[in-house]
């Protein structure tokens, strides 16, 4: 077998060229990698290139995992160009028990966030059709619910059934916001309240959820539309699996809580690919128009 | 001059541009597959990394990969030889934006020249004869339409589709409608691009491909052409140069045209314009490789440009030094590129030990492969293995000297197609130079050829 040491190196010095006869200019610098350039999918660990990930709209080419999306990137890509007006944009005393740290933690999440709540309430067209629009921000306490953010939704669904309008939630959430306590547990009866207003007025509502959506964002309106659709892979559930597996001490199956796992327990209606959700959300609303 | 480049390539390319490199005291970095370990290019190049598994897209397809190990090893370029990465232009924009020379043309030219549907336009701008076709359709509706227009037999092609891959032949009109919706979707599937457009389909004619070198400070030379009509299913199987069927009126009115294509698209480094010549009217364009080509040896022996260093060289930046008065075909070169696929089993690809293995030699013979003795070839790659390349003063001679190449080499242990090289070699059409695409599909479909076929 051929090997490194069966061929010997000619060490041959570099050929020389006339200078002058050189086009451009030579960079001294070092071949390197722009950090810009490359993502890498906290799914499969594999590097993609970021103007691939980019144009799935942050979907890992390489295995189909579906990065989490800040609000506003998700209005970006939902609503039509230019269409969305943000309302309700009330920001209430939200520290009413004085809960040690939270004044900070508010403070971080808005800073991570550049938001002032976890959700974002507002009025947009989706491929022409005029909807009320909630999107909840998965990096502002992990899109957990409280007062205000209730408050945002069950305004949305008042004015969806003041104006008639359909309107399109997407969830992400770990739940209740513990830090508000009881007042926090009271918002999922609260929005439940605004569903079903907006339900017996005749009117249509779409849940999308994406990763993760637990907890009292799940036990309320995420799992209250007319027409629930979940991203793929996206967690869905009440409690997390690492307590579900130490309460009852047994390992749960694979893929456990996944979209696609609830989707064959008939919680879901479809699984939808973020690529073509905006065209799913139209066709839903083209149907209840 | 680079002081080292990196080749992100395997076989007998990347053994040949390793070689290039030594010659010109340049340091080189092979890169491989886990199916590759035994591979000759990485022992012979100075240092060889492992990017990753037997399947391409793991490995000599994985961009992130190849461009890491450029980085790591200080590589100031990237060769990409043919096939693989040597067309994408995403990878040749990475690689600038990584601070790395492509070796190959820049990003936009091979953008361009990929999307057949531009390259058409691009060459109708530049005056070049393109063959009778369209722009890509909407529909199949449209396409009825216009494919009555052209007429009968008509080729569906993919715009992203290439190298014989994406092509589909129509030939009557009830025909139509399901394959072009059928030629979508795999068009869809294979190059992630539905659009499809129509040629007319021209038989009986000759592939001829004109090679150019061109620098960055815009000079261009034609080193005259390949014939490559020695073709089975759009795969070449022997290529020569010059061309019988091309007299020396003909050839300076090809060079003209093409020179003026590929100065007019600003392009530089190594390249290929293909025509169809349909021994009469004309030459039609057919494609442009932006990159180096498996034949293009037998342009290094009649023209004595060794088109590796030079594409190396106007990477760096050097003006051609010769023009194009200095460019003369000496004699006459053939190529037979011996695959590993068994002719006698409907060209089943063969995989397996090469047990005993000896080359032919002499003057004017050469064999440009990456197989020695005891090398297993892996089932993962192209079946190519080798290419027997020979020079002589005429046409006659040269012919004289395949055939008794051919039958001194030896490759035991797998199947090849020395044999059916033999046997096109002996064919009066080919020897009289007058054969056209459809020689090798009429060889292959005599009945004495088949008898063991069930």
């Amino acid at each position: 077998m051929l090997n490194k040491d069966s061929f010997k190196n000619p060490e041959l010095w570099l050929e020389k060229h006339n200078k002058n006869k050189l086009v451009g200019e030579r960079p001294e610098t070092l071949p390197s990698i722009p950090e810009e350039l490359w993502r890498s999918c906290p799914a499969c660990r594999k590097p993609s290139l970021a103007d691939a990930v980019t144009d799935l709209l942050e979907v890992c080419p390489q295995c189909g995992h579906h990065f989490n999306l800040s609000a506003r990137k998700r209005i970006d890509i939902t609503a039509d160009e230019g269409s969305f007006i943000e309302l309700f944009t009330v920001v209430g005393e939200r520290d009413v028990l004085k809960f040690p740290g939270y004044k900070d933690k508010l403070e971080s999440a808005k800073a991570a966030s550049g938001e002032e709540e976890s959700v974002i309430c507002g009025k947009c067209t989706i491929g022409g059709y005029e909807t009320v629009l909630c999107v909840m921000e998965p990096a502002f306490m992990m899109g957990s619910m409280g007062r205000v953010t209730g408050e945002r939704i069950t305004m949305a669904f008042e004015m969806a059934v003041s104006s008639e309008l359909p309107v399109v939630v997407f969830c992400a959430s770990g739940g209740a916001r513990m830090q508000e306590g009881m007042f926090s547990l009271m918002q999922m009866a609260k929005t439940s309240g605004a569903v079903k207003f907006h339900s017996l007025a005749g009117l249509f509502y779409l849940s999308v959820i994406t990763n993760p959506t637990t907890g009292g964002v799940t036990a309320s309106f995420a799992m209250e539309g007319d027409v629930i659709i979940a991203e793929p892979g996206a967690l869905i559930g009440f409690a997390g699996p690492r307590v579900i597996e130490q309460t009852i001490r047994q390992k749960l199956p694979e893929g456990f809580q996944s979209a696609e796992f609830v989707l064959s327990k008939g919680f879901l209606d479809a699984v939808v690919q973020r690529k073509r959700l905006k065209t799913f959300i139209t066709s839903m609303l083209k149907a209840h128009s | 001059m680079f002081r080292k480049i990196l080749v992100a390539n395997r076989g007998e390319i990347a053994v040949r541009i390793i070689r290039a490199c030594k010659e010109m005291g340049i340091l080189t970095v092979a890169v491989f597959s886990t199916a590759d370990r035994d591979a000759l290019h990485v022992s012979l190049a100075d240092e060889s990394y492992c990017i990753g598994g037997p399947s391409v897209t793991e490995s000599y397809l994985n961009m992130g990969a190849v461009i890491t190990a450029a980085v790591v090893t200080g590589s100031e370029a990237i060769h990409p030889g043919y096939g693989l990465l040597s067309e994408n232009s995403v990878f040749a924009a990475l690689c600038d934006q990584c601070n790395i020379v492509f070796i190959g043309p820049s990003a936009e030219s091979i953008a361009m020249m990929g999307d057949k549907n531009e390259a058409r336009l691009a060459m109708i701008k530049a005056n070049v004869p393109v063959i009778p076709g369209t722009e890509i359709l909407a529909d199949p509706d449209e396409a009825e339409r216009r494919a009555c227009d052209i007429g009968y037999p008509i080729l569906i092609k993919a715009r992203s589709g290439g190298g014989g891959r994406g092509i589909r032949l129509v030939k009557a009109k009830d025909e139509l409608r399901r394959n072009f919706q059928a030629a979508a979707a795999e068009a869809e599937k294979a190059f992630g691009d539905p659009g499809l457009y129509l040629e007319k389909y021209l038989t009986g004619v000759k592939h001829i491909e004109m090679q150019i070198l061109a620098d960055k400070s815009g000079n261009v030379i034609c080193l005259g052409e390949r014939d490559c009509s020695a073709q089975r299913r759009n795969q070449k199987l022997m290529e020569e140069s010059p061309s019988v069927a091309i007299d020396d009126a003909a050839r300076a009115e090809l060079v003209g045209i093409t020179t003026a294509a590929v100065k007019s698209i600003g392009y530089h480094n190594a390249g290929t314009i293909e025509y169809l010549y349909d021994g009469k009217d004309g030459f039609y364009f057919m494609e442009m490789n932006t990159r180096l080509q498996v034949e293009h040896p037998v342009t290094e022996m009649v023209t004595g440009i060794d088109l590796v260093q030079w594409q190396i060289r106007i990477a760096y930046g050097l003006v051609i030094p010769f023009t194009q008065q200095d460019i003369e075909l000496k004699g006459h070169a053939i190529e037979c590129r011996i695959n590993a696929e068994d002719p006698e089993h409907d060209f089943r690809p063969q995989c397996g030990t090469i047990e005993t293995l000896h080359i032919p030699g002499g003057p004017g013979v050469r064999f440009d492969s990456a197989v020695y003795r005891g090398y297993s070839i892996p089932p993962y790659y192209d079946s190519m293995i080798g290419k027997l390349i020979v020079h002589s003063g005429s046409r006659s001679e040269a012919l004289r000297k395949m055939h008794a190449a051919l039958c001194e080499l030896v490759i035991g242990g797998i199947a090849h197609n020395a044999d059916l090289q033999r046997r096109i070699l002996k064919d009066k059409r080919f020897i009289s130079g007058k054969y056209d695409t459809g020689l090798i599909s009429s060889m292959i479909l005599k009945p004495e050829v088949r008898t063991d076929v069930k």
